[in-house]
């Protein structure tokens, strides 16, 4: 269920994205009418993308701010590193909000 | 998400979170001691190595236990609690399948506490002096434990595990036991159970699958070292007594054959796939019939394939397990130090002791 919502986004993204070609002979037939009838505009696919790099970094996070955090319950200098590391993919989102100004 | 290690958790509520105990273990694996501080120990006396061991990891167990022990007894017993410590934190912290896999290994405690009560009370041994010689580092908890040091008989014994993992297979040895009079039945028994429920059942997963060849190679050194000891101490004891299921090497039949031809024994174990691992070892044994430092090469082959499954799975059960290898081998190796240092033995022989990476 959530594969095929990320594919079909997958596919607004790229075909109103007009990277159509490749895309749209691969796509499903609910996302072609979606991109058909235009229901996404640039500026929303965009915003889309952005959200979706945010749910990755989140994803990212998960696993280093565990390993972080018990590493910091060991020794308590590693706070800053710790911190840094954890903080790390948010780099993911600011490269992300790059296609906000894009569009 | 299927990374490996992570499947559905199986017993203990929640997902496993590798991440976590894997950082801890590896901060915990940091603090043990390196090849300087062995060199250094085995230069001091037992009651110096008791203060140097105050002023590290040790701090606690020594505070606590140095008003009622005092030299090699001291050191011993608070090697035992700092180990013990350190392996209830492990489980404390794993949730989900991981914790499920660490208390399977970690049974080797409660296995040992089973054959250390049960030798207690046949020697008629006081349950204070067992007591101090228990490893609380296994899944019984303390009531159970004091349950089993109450217990008077080794029949009381059996009755206080019926209905833990060693309950069956130590009620259908008491039988055995009753005729010979020897423990070996019961021991065997405890071992047995143990390693069963070690690999029966195992989730599946890449990490997984390597684990499982490591507990297999476990399984067969611990086969090659009773075969050996056997074939060297040419009693008349049915090795497929002592034999433990589940390795690769060779069956219960097989082995009872091998220990009556040592050659034979070693050509099968350089055909095997432990083969180039062990070809030092064996050059060594063959040469110079020494089965003691055979045993401590394999234990040695053991501690480095532990280490490098760990490295290969780093958020798996793997370098959990390799570091609970590396603390029971610090613990053994500062045991023998004090001991050999009071036993008065030269600086070089207890090197010989040691096994360090």
């Amino acid at each position: 269920m959530s594969l095929e919502l990320t594919s079909q986004v997958g596919n607004i993204v790229l075909t109103s994205g007009n990277a159509g070609a490749a895309a749209e002979a691969a796509a499903s037939a609910a996302a072609e009418a979606a991109s058909s009838t235009g229901a996404l505009s640039p500026s929303a696919a965009a915003a889309l993308g952005v959200g979706l790099a945010a749910f990755g970094a989140g994803y990212a996070e998960r696993g280093i701010g565990a390993a972080a955090v018990g590493a910091m319950a060991e020794n308590e200098d590693l706070f800053v590193r710790g911190l840094i590391l954890t903080v790390l993919p948010e780099t993911l989102v600011i490269l992300a909000l790059v296609a906000i100004f894009l569009v | 998400m299927s990374t490996p290690g992570m499947n559905a958790s199986s017993g203990s509520p929640g997902s496993s979170n590798p991440e976590y105990v894997t950082a801890r273990v590896r901060a915990r694996r940091g603090v043990l001691f390196d090849d300087d501080e062995y060199s250094k120990l085995v230069r001091m006396s037992p009651a110096e190595i008791a203060r140097y061991m105050e002023e590290s990891e040790y701090e606690q167990e020594i505070n606590a236990l140095g008003s009622r022990h005092s030299g090699v007894d001291l050191i011993e017993y608070a090697l035992n609690r700092n180990l013990a410590r350190h392996f209830d934190a492990l489980l404390g912290f794993a949730e989900g399948q991981l914790y499920d896999l660490i208390a399977r290994y970690l049974r080797k405690f409660d296995a040992w506490n089973v054959k250390t009560v049960f030798r207690g009370v046949y020697t008629d041994a006081d349950s204070e002096a067992v007591e101090t010689d228990m490893i609380r580092a296994g899944e019984f908890d303390d009531a159970l434990i004091n349950r089993l040091l109450e217990a008077g008989t080794v029949e009381d014994v059996v009755t206080v595990l019926d209905g833990t993992m060693f309950g069956d297979a130590v009620d259908a040895a008491f039988e055995d036991f009753q005729e010979s009079e020897t423990l070996v039945p019961l021991e065997n028994a405890v071992d047995r159970a143990f390693y069963e429920q070690l690999l029966g059942t195992l989730p599946s997963g890449e990490a997984i699958d390597l684990y499982r060849e490591f507990l297999e190679a476990e399984i067969d050194f611990r086969n090659v070292r009773n075969a050996l000891r056997l074939a060297r101490s040419g009693a008349e004891i049915d090795p497929g007594e002592y034999f433990i299921d589940g390795g690769r090497l060779f069956s219960a039949s097989e082995m009872t054959t091998l220990v009556e031809n040592t050659d034979e024994l070693v050509a099968r174990i350089r055909e095997s796939r432990y083969g180039t691992k062990l070809s030092e070892p064996l050059d060594e044994l063959e040469a110079a019939d020494s089965l003691i430092d055979f045993e401590r090469a394999l234990e040695g082959v053991l501690l480095r394939y532990s280490k490098q499954l760990g490295n290969v799975h780093p958020l798996s059960i793997c370098p959990v397990v390799a570091y609970i290898l590396m603390k029971e081998r610090e613990v053994t190796n500062i045991r023998a130090i004090a001991r050999g240092r009071e036993a008065g033995l030269s600086e070089t022989a207890i090197e010989q002791e040691l096994v360090i990476l």
